[in-house]
């Protein structure tokens, strides 16, 4: 019975678990699943926000990996060997949702006009201090382009080292770099023009209060 | 000492938050007077922060993700049962003692469905109430049985239709669903062994539910092939 090898497999190790996979082993392939879902998934659902999406990526992309691997040679760590393949299936969603075949390189260098982080010289000093809270940030995240969303939730939420993002990501590790640290000044400026709506909208509020009272 | 610009500072910023190079005294300089800068740097690391503590709240992917990408892998033939013979052999010849089992004949392989979902979902809500009350064994092991009697009942009712169905169908359709729902009454069996052998333990609790889901989907699916077939 399936589940109760789930239970009888739960100590088989990674490596074991691959290469019985390998022959089509149900039971290993239940082990590497319940081994990895939880950081695939999570990915899926901070790069999309939306859970039955997330589930559908997550599944996508665990079919994906046990479609391929047979052809797994432990060149490369394999929970690194899943996440690129997962990155790759939040992408091509992603792509398809904004309805072009944009390249990877478009979907982290967005230019200035498009949407690129600014340097926001000259703009209003708001202090974030207090404002970056799960819900603002999430919300920032969510406007990012794709290729700063991947490289911010593997590096600050996931905790991936940038040589192990560079494997992901198929880039340099300068790069991995550099996109992490557009992405930081993106959010930034993103919760800055939350934080300024919210000042309008507040403004607006208390005029017409007074108005009101007028 | 030489200060620097604003502009210039961020060309120390990147290396900064990396921690790959310490401040420099010039960049230093520039973060202790203008404060400008300094909120960037504030700003940077508070975003790091929150964005951190994101993972302690990670969870796994809801099980009927497992459930739909098992029955996808089954579908391609990417992956094999591999029950050893022997327990093969001993599911076979023990008879169906439990509460649950032989109510049916055997029935087909489990896709998603919804019909009988209302019933399931129910039938989970009752499952988990005994677990958060953690009274004594006996009556974990009575309240499962009553939770679950009712959807016996339904599913009784719908396999007999079910039946009624099959017979019409694609008789090499029919044997195929007749097949795989041997892999599941299979696992109900076992997993009301599992209930009754030890009825606080959620895992099997949770097996027995995913059993019963099971179930109703091929029932439903049952039905269905039925209905295109006349």
């Amino acid at each position: 019975m399936a589940r109760t090898r789930r239970i009888d497999t739960g100590e088989l190790p990674e490596a074991e678990a691959i290469r019985l996979a390998q022959q089509g082993d149900a039971a290993a392939f239940e082990r590497l699943y319940r081994l990895h879902n939880r950081r695939v998934y999570s990915l899926c659902l901070r790069m999309v926000g939306n859970t039955a999406e997330a589930e559908d990526l997550t599944q996508e992309a665990f079919l994906q990996l046990f479609r391929k691997i047979a052809t797994f040679r432990g060149e490369s760590a394999f929970s690194t060997w899943l996440h690129r393949l997962a990155v790759n299936v939040v992408l091509m969603k992603l792509r398809k949702k904004s309805g072009n075949e944009s390249s990877l390189e478009e979907l982290t260098e967005p230019d200035e006009d498009s949407g690129g982080p600014r340097r926001d010289f000259g703009a209003q000093d708001l202090r974030l201090s207090g404002s970056i809270d799960r819900v603002n940030l999430q919300r920032a995240v969510e406007q990012l382009p794709p290729g700063y969303k991947s490289v911010f939730v593997l590096h600050d939420v996931q905790g991936y080292e940038h040589n192990e993002i560079a494997e992901i990501m198929a880039c340099s590790i300068g790069n991995s770099k550099s996109q992490l640290h557009k992405a930081r000044m993106r959010l930034r400026e993103l919760l800055h023009e939350a934080l300024r709506a919210q000042a309008r909208e507040d403004r607006k509020a208390a005029s017409a209060e007074t108005g009101g009272k007028d | 000492m030489a200060t620097i610009t604003c502009r210039e500072f961020l060309n120390y910023l990147e290396p900064w938050m990396e921690g790959e190079r310490p401040p420099d005294a010039h960049a230093h300089a520039h973060v202790r007077t203008c404060s400008h800068c300094s909120s960037i740097i504030n700003d940077l690391e508070m975003i790091h922060s929150e964005a951190r503590s994101w993972s302690v709240s990670e969870q796994d992917a809801p099980e009927r993700v497992w459930i739909s990408l098992r029955a996808q892998l089954e579908q391609e033939g990417l992956i094999q049962e591999t029950i050893p013979a022997s327990e093969d052999r001993a599911q076979a010849a023990a008879p169906r003692t439990g509460w649950f089992a032989g109510l049916f004949p055997r029935l087909p392989r489990p896709v998603l469905a919804g019909a009988y979902l209302a019933a399931l979902v129910a039938v989970a809500f009752a499952l988990s109430g005994p677990v958060n009350k953690r009274v004594n064994e006996a009556r974990w092991l009575k309240g499962t049985q009553i939770s679950t009697s009712p959807l016996s009942a339904q599913l009784n009712f719908a396999e007999q239709n079910s039946n009624s169905y099959v017979t019409r169908s694609n008789p090499v359709v029919a044997a195929s669903l007749h097949q795989n729902l041997a892999i599941v009454d299979n696992y109900i069996a076992l997993c009301e062994k599992s209930v009754s052998e030890d009825p606080q333990n959620e895992v099997a609790r949770d097996y027995l539910f995913e059993a019963y889901q099971q179930k109703a989907d091929l029932l439903t699916q049952l039905t269905e092939r039925g209905e295109n077939v006349q």
